[in-house]
């Protein structure tokens, strides 16, 4: 139906008016007046209401349009094309290997950011030591070149490559000899490399040298059984170790590894099985595994070989010449009962000295010759090629370089201007040489002297490979393009000796396929996913003893004659730098040391009661004046243990051009060193003056001792077989806790941890592992010695003494003992405890620190205001504040603080700003990657999912973490041990920590 | 309060012998209305640069983070806190002489009591920097606050003893500044009656309208009274609660339950030696020694003296449980004062605090005005230490040795306390010009039952006994405003 209604506007459209049908063909009924406006005249016209209002609709309209400006370009590009293995905040896993350990390498959108032992690498798949872990810094370190050197100034390989080239050919045709100079090369195909240089170059010669020297052990035991092999220890298989200076736990040759075999028989397990090995320490200087020791015995650096001599004596029944101690009668006494006793553990005792000298380590063969360690607790035949450094070869080529006779020398992953052997006399050789190239990534106390510095790429952009062990072969491969226009050091001299390969990752997987694969029925691509394979291997055979120590004795008694007198100063190399390898990584720089917890520095560490006969306090500068007249200003560190008449210094400091952060850290102490019979001499003496000046070295611990506190809970083996829980106080399965409130419930996961202080050695490497996953700043040494390291999880050592068979552990009693030899040293990691009672949850204003329903203690950062009343009500002071914004403060430049460096940030983990509370976070950031892939898979969570990064990196699996609501898992178990104890219990703090007694073997010995 | 004669036996509180209403009003006023005079420049000069270095030192703070203070992992508080219940102890004074004293008809609080006030005002202004300024982020301190807010559902603590803090201070800055402007008032229109010009005008809006007559007296005497019965409890509650920022802890050497008492006697033994500090000072220099006597004086010492002792109490009441308990941790502690490496602080704080005050027992220390302000300044001080050694020492070695550690102020950390004091000196100098330091109406109450010249005329009168007019006359020696040759002849 058709309306006849009609609607209309107004009377002009309802009348239709003439005027109306002209408007209306307009699209405005009135003529809009923009021109009155736009004119000049227009400003001046009276503006209607509605054009005001129109006005002011353009405007707003136009404003709100100007505003939707997209914000500032972020520079992160997403993939125009994905990567086929990358996706964005998923990590992507690497097996490569580095110094010996298997590792994976975690690498997320492109970038490595944290080193992980390789799960599947069997008995290396436990934890590594702290360089490793802080490996992946030096991939971002500013101070490296940026582009290959000449004559000083910056290239292209091409120059490079024509320059050498024509210089090689000039040194061979001089008939000089050229010179390649490294560290010890595990890699195989590095080696067939420089053979086939050699083969280009027929002058050319491989000179291996290491900065810390294994030269005498190599030499003992070809001198001994013709085999010039550095031995694999099975310290797993030695009930009965008895250590001569060393290191074993802290760096000796394979530390990380030595670490696993020793724990074994000394962790829960071995106790539960009621086994546990005994260990004697005899050293000079407190050590890593001096702390650990059941007992230690200081002794002179003078009386080491008379000492062995006692213990050869003791064994075998002889009665050689020179084995008394007449000034140190405890330890004589403790010697010969140890010898009976080796002698009765025939096979299962293990005697390792830490000295360089051919003379000592033949001796030291001869006992366990004696005690029937070959075969067993030493194995010659699947020998270790770590170190096969020599040193007489390197001191014979710097006689060569200064005769003139060499026409070329190449440096690889060597130091030699800084830390060989008389440096200095190695760099005015080094001048005399026409052509010196480097392979270091920066320009290094050597590389700064050279004409080119081929910069060599970090071991995560190259490939590669390791035989560290007889039959032992892993894989390095690179896990991010080259950073900078670097060249690795194989494929530059495949380069330069015209090789047919030359790509250097081709060439190590015909090598691996012409040479190893076949052997081990393995594929390339297998090699690939494992990382590490083992070839079979060889019966480790018994080898006896049978030289004369005719000559040996009177050297060894002649060496050690010769140290007694002034000072004798012990030259070590400590966990951190590894003679000053990692001078410029500020991780290692700020990990304190294992026994003195000091960073940054070294000084000259005396006994206490040595230190005050010498008119010494802590921290004064003395001048330490060497033989050879080398001198320098070191403070003192009043050690605790240290032998009287003895002072310890550590290598690796002092350098000079090792970048932003390592440069004047410290003081040189290589100088000191000498040659004697064809080795490295680490012992010598010294004399000392006061300067009258202090100098305060920057500790993270400044009180030594835990007054008798019961957070620490110790006890010796005997008593732990007659009763488990002696000296714990049995919390394990009866442990009660008391509620005046209702308890929350934890319906799905309780996340807890123990921790096995019989375990722990101490080495640091937890703290490192917990920096990179982190995100922890580096605060620098000023900042440490204000008591800021940022540290989320800490080892705190605390020394007592035995006196009367009673333990001293208050200081007051300490300062009045007069006897201080018999220190024993307890290392305790000290982390979070999250609370289930936590102190720190209570006091927080904003509700910054709150606890989850899984048994963890949060901690909101951007909630955190910093009135920093948690960290002060925190019993266990784990908490940790910013001071200041170390991600963007410029006086923290020379840590982590660049945006080159910053990539080795974990993007996992907030970067926290200035004002902010942090601890640690018992790695949310893992539990919760852990619970997402368990989700995805559909599937519950399994114990062992979820690791923590310090317990990861723990080569003594002392930090056992998982589910406390499983009743199976690792760590239920491990807390229900009758040894497990909670810090502080006492004010219901109700830790989520157990910690596991200290057990020491001393009884059965009257040592 | 008029209308009777006061006991002869009752010392004068106001001395002098013609004065009269308008004297007191001139006399109070003077320091209004005159120019300032050279002792109040210096002292303002030196102050105001006090103030200045405050702001440098805090700007710098700011700026740079707290590390720019001596604070390390262990030592999380240190002068930041200690300066904190520092001015806010002495702060407590002002609201017990105005409020408690009032409510217990304590006449002689009228002469003292509005200086007394500002001062309060202005510690607490002081103590509220640092409640801020010690703060990791300053720029979020609102967050303790619990007000609605768009950050999810994200909402104070309320177990915290911080938050009850920030209550605590809050409302006592309010109702402590509410009571003293409104004591103000008719004083105010005491200056605007006088004043003339753009002065006048300023002072008519800041009294409010003041009109004098019967009904406002009325209703001003019930807020007063009203405001006194708020602020009564606040006496003891603010200190209570800044207490269990430490009671309610597990460190040993705060978490103690005798911490609320105790630290309420230390906040008005503090706070009435600040009193005498500034007063001592300013009756001199403005010349009201007629309205602050050494009556006024003796009286504060002998608060002084009665809370210094419970304070000492206190104590001996810590060392005797931290024996008792059988805590190591609480046994380390206490014993840690006077043998760790803070001996020296503990030393100044049992000295202080304890011996020093006890010199008050006699007569001649308690009127001696050289020694007493010399005392106040020792309390003063003591009580600092007081402060420090419980946040300082007491957190420098808890419970794990590995952690214990020293605190060593910078230059900021001196800087923002010495500023802190510059600040409250600018603030009280200011005020000394721009309002009377006397309450001029309230005194001018006791004008006719308690001054010394109405105490004169009754003596005159002659309806006195002889024995208790030559008591009289005896307590009137120690005045020092107060011409003894005078009553040599009666």
């Amino acid at each position: 139906m058709e309306s006849n209604k009609k609607y209309w506007k107004g009377l002009e459209e309802l009348k239709n008016t003439s005027d109306f049908v002209d408007n209306n063909k307009n699209e405005f009924a009135e003529p809009l007046p923009i021109e009155d406006v736009l004119n000049e005249a227009g400003l001046s016209t009276v503006t209607p209401r509605r054009d005001f209002l129109k006005a002011l609709g353009f405007g707003l309209g136009a404003v709100t349009l100007a505003a939707c400006q997209p914000g500032p370009v972020s520079k992160s590009i997403p993939y125009l094309v994905k990567p086929e293995d990358v996706t964005p905040g998923i990590p992507n896993f690497y097996v490569s290997s580095y110094n010996g350990q298997s590792i994976l390498v975690k690498t997320r959108e492109g970038r490595p950011i944290k080193i992980e032992p390789n799960p599947n690498a069997g008995r290396f798949s436990h934890g590594t030591d702290a360089p490793t872990q802080a490996s992946v810094l030096d991939l971002y370190d500013v101070s490296k070149l940026k582009a290959p050197v000449l004559k000083g100034s910056e290239t292209t390989w091409s120059k490079i490559d024509q320059y050498v080239k024509t210089e090689l050919v000039k040194a061979q045709s001089s008939g000089r000899g050229i010179r390649i100079v490294s560290g010890t090369i595990t890699s195989p195909s590095a080696q067939r490399v420089i053979a086939d240089f050699i083969k280009a170059y027929p002058s050319t010669r491989h000179i291996q040298y290491d900065a810390i020297s294994y030269t005498g052990i190599i030499k003992a035991n070809e001198n001994s059984f013709g085999k010039a092999v550095l031995p694999k220890y099975n310290f797993d298989k030695a009930d009965l170790i008895v250590s001569f200076a060393a290191d074993f736990l802290g760096t000796w040759i394979s530390s990380e590894e030595f670490t696993v075999q020793y724990v074994s028989n000394r962790n829960d397990q071995a106790l539960k099985n009621g086994k546990m090995s005994r260990h004697f320490q005899f050293e000079a200087g407190m050590s890593v595994t001096g702390t650990n020791a059941d007992t230690r015995i200081p002794i002179k650096l003078s009386e080491q070989g008379p000492a062995l001599v006692t213990l050869y004596n003791a064994i075998t029944g002889n009665n050689l010449a020179g084995g008394v101690l007449p000034n140190n009668t405890s330890a004589e006494k403790a010697i010969k009962l140890l010898g009976k006793e080796l002698v009765q553990s025939k096979g299962r005792g293990l005697v390792v000295c830490g000295s360089n000298d051919v003379s000592t380590q033949i001796l030291v063969n001869a006992i366990n010759s004696a005690i029937g360690s070959y075969g067993t607790t030493i194995d010659l035949d699947n020998p270790s090629k770590k170190y096969a450094g020599n040193d007489a070869e390197f001191a014979a080529l710097v006689n060569e370089m200064n005769a003139g006779q060499v026409g070329a020398v190449f440096i690889l992953d060597a130091n030699p201007g800084y830390d060989s052997y008389n440096a200095k006399a190695f760099t005015t050789a080094l001048s005399k040489v026409p052509l010196k190239v480097s392979f270091a990534d920066r320009s290094d106390e050597t590389a700064k002297l050279c004409d080119v510095i081929a910069i060599n790429q970090n071991y995560l952009e190259s490939w590669g490979d390791a035989n560290v062990y007889e039959g032992v072969y892993s894989v390095v491969q690179p896990t991010i393009n080259p950073v900078f226009n670097s060249r690795q050091v194989e494929e530059s001299l495949l380069i330069w000796s015209n090789a047919p390969v030359t790509e250097y990752y081709q060439y190590v997987k015909n090598n691996w396929e012409a040479n190893i694969l076949p052997g081990l029925g393995k594929t390339w691509n297998d090699l690939l996913q494992t990382g590490i394979f083992f070839a079979p291997a060889k019966p480790a055979g018994a080898y006896t003893f049978s030289m004369s120590l005719a000559t040996v004795v009177p050297t060894v008694l002649n060496n050690s004659k010769s140290l007694a007198k002034d000072i004798e100063l012990q030259l070590y190399e400590n966990g951190a730098m590894r003679g000053g390898r990692y001078a410029n990584n500020a991780y290692l720089q700020e990990l304190p040391d294992a026994v003195t917890k000091v960073t940054w520095d070294n000084y000259i560490a005396m006994g206490p009661k040595f230190a005050q006969k010498l008119g010494y306090n802590e921290f004064d500068v003395v001048t330490v004046k060497g033989a050879n007249g080398y001198s320098i200003d070191l403070p003192v560190l009043i050690q605790p243990g240290q032998a009287d008449g003895t002072a310890s210094i550590a290598l690796g400091y002092g350098r000079t051009k090792s970048g932003k952060v390592g440069d004047m850290v410290g003081k040189d102490a290589y100088p000191f060193l000498s040659l004697a019979n064809g080795t490295l001499q680490y012992a010598t003496t010294v004399t000392t003056t006061k300067t009258g000046d202090t100098y305060e070295l920057a500790q993270t611990q400044t009180h030594h001792s835990y007054e008798g506190r019961n957070i620490i809970r110790e006890s010796t083996f005997t008593e732990y077989t007659k009763n488990p829980s002696t000296g714990s106080g049995n919390h394990g399965e009866k442990h009660k806790s008391y509620d005046l409130w209702d308890t929350f419930e934890k319906p799905g996961n309780n996340w807890v941890m123990a921790i096995d202080l019989n375990a722990c050695t101490g080495c640091g490497s937890c703290i490192v592992a917990c920096n990179v996953e982190n995100n922890i700043p580096v605060v620098g040494r000023d900042e440490v010695r204000r008591r800021r390291e940022m540290h989320w999880i800490r080892i705190d050592r605390y020394y007592s003494f035995v006196e009367d068979g009673k333990n001293v552990t208050e200081e007051r009693e300490i300062e009045e003992l007069k006897n201080m030899d018999n220190v024993s040293v307890i290392h305790q990691p000290m982390l979070c405890q999250h609370c289930d009672h936590a102190p720190c949850e209570t006091v927080c204003p904003v509700l910054a620190t709150v606890h989850s329903s899984d048994g963890l203690n949060h901690m909101a950062y951007n909630r955190c205001v910093g009135t920093r009343y948690c960290a002060n009500n925190c019993p266990y002071k784990v908490r940790r504040f910013n001071w200041f914004n170390y991600w963007n403060d410029s006086r923290f430049d020379n840590y982590l603080n660049n945006e080159f460096t910053q990539l080795v940030l974990n993007p996992d983990v907030t970067a926290r700003s200035r004002g902010v509370m942090e601890k640690c976070t018992m790695c949310i950031q893992r539990i919760q990657t852990g619970k997402l892939e368990a989700k995805l898979e559909k599937r519950p969570l399994k114990d062992g999912d979820i690791q923590m990064a310090c317990q990861q990196a723990c080569p003594a699996n002392a930090i056992i973490f998982g589910d406390g609501n499983d009743p199976e898992s690792k760590v239920s178990k491990a807390l229900k041990s009758e040894r497990v104890y909670y810090v502080l219990e006492e004010i219901n703090t109700q830790p989520g920590i157990g910690y596991m007694t200290k057990i020491k073997n001393t009884d059965s010995s009257q040592a | 309060m008029s209308g009777h004669n006061e006991s002869i036996l009752r010392e004068p509180l106001i001395t002098g012998h013609d004065i009269t209403y308008a004297k007191i009003t001139n006399d109070i006023l003077s320091p209004v209305e005159n120019k300032p005079n050279k002792a109040w420049w210096i002292g303002f000069i030196v102050s105001a640069l006090g103030a200045t270095l405050w702001l440098f030192a805090v700007s710098y703070t700011f700026w740079n983070g707290i590390g720019s203070w001596g604070l390390n992992k262990t030592v999380g508080w240190a002068w930041d806190i200690t300066g904190f219940v520092w001015w806010v102890g002495i702060g407590h004074a002002g609201t017990l002489i105005s409020a408690v004293l009032l409510l217990f008809r304590q006449n002689w609080r009228n002469s003292i009591n509005r200086s007394a006030e500002a001062m309060t005002i202005f510690a607490v202004i002081c103590a509220a920097t640092y409640v801020v300024s010690h703060m990791g982020r300053p720029w979020l301190a609102y967050w303790v606050l619990p007000l609605p807010n768009q950050f999810g559902s994200l909402w104070v603590n309320f177990n915290s003893p911080l938050v009850w803090d920030m209550f605590a201070i809050s409302t006592y800055f309010s109702v402590s500044l509410l009571f003293w402007y409104t004591g103000l008032l008719p004083d105010m229109a005491s200056i605007r009656d006088r004043a003339t010009g753009f002065r006048r005008r300023i002072y008519s809006v800041l009294s409010f309208g003041w009109t004098g007559n019967v009904k406002t007296w009325q209703r001003f005497e019930a807020v007063s009274l009203i405001l006194a019965g708020i602020a009564t409890p606040l006496v003891l509650s603010v200190h209570t609660i800044v207490s269990m920022d430490f009671a309610t802890s597990v460190i040993p050497g705060w978490h103690t339950t005798i911490f609320p008492p105790y630290f309420v006697a230390g906040a008005i033994f503090s706070g009435f030696a600040m009193v005498q500090t500034l007063l001592l000072v300013t009756r001199k220099v403005l010349g009201l020694e007629n309205y602050i006597t050494m009556f006024h004086i003796e009286s504060m010492n002998k608060i002084i003296l009665v809370t210094g002792s419970i304070v000492g109490v206190a104590y001996l009441t810590e060392f005797f449980i931290a024996f008792y308990s059988g805590s190591e941790y609480e046994q380390y502690t206490f014993l840690n004062r006077f043998i760790g490496p803070y001996w020296w602080a503990g030393c100044m704080m049992y000295g202080c605090n304890i011996l020093m005050t006890q010199l008050m027992w006699f007569k001649k220390v308690r009127t001696n005005i050289p020694l007493s302000w010399i005392l106040s300044i020792i309390v003063n001080i003591g009580m600092w230490f007081e402060r420090f050694v419980i946040i300082v020492v007491s957190l420098h070695r808890d419970y794990l040795p590995s952690s214990w550690a020293m605190f060593y102020p910078t230059w900021v950390d001196v800087s923002v306390f010495v500023g802190s004091i510059g600040v409250f000196f600018t603030l009280f100098l200011l005020f000394l010009r721009v309002m009377p330091s006397i309450a001029i109406a309230e005194v001018k109450l006791l004008l006719k039952t308690s001054s010394e010249q109405a105490k004169l005329s009754q003596i005159k009168t002659g309806h006195v006994e002889v024995a208790y007019v030559s008591e009289y006359v005896d307590s009137l020696e120690k005045f020092d405003s107060v011409k003894q040759e005078e009553y040599a002849k009666i």
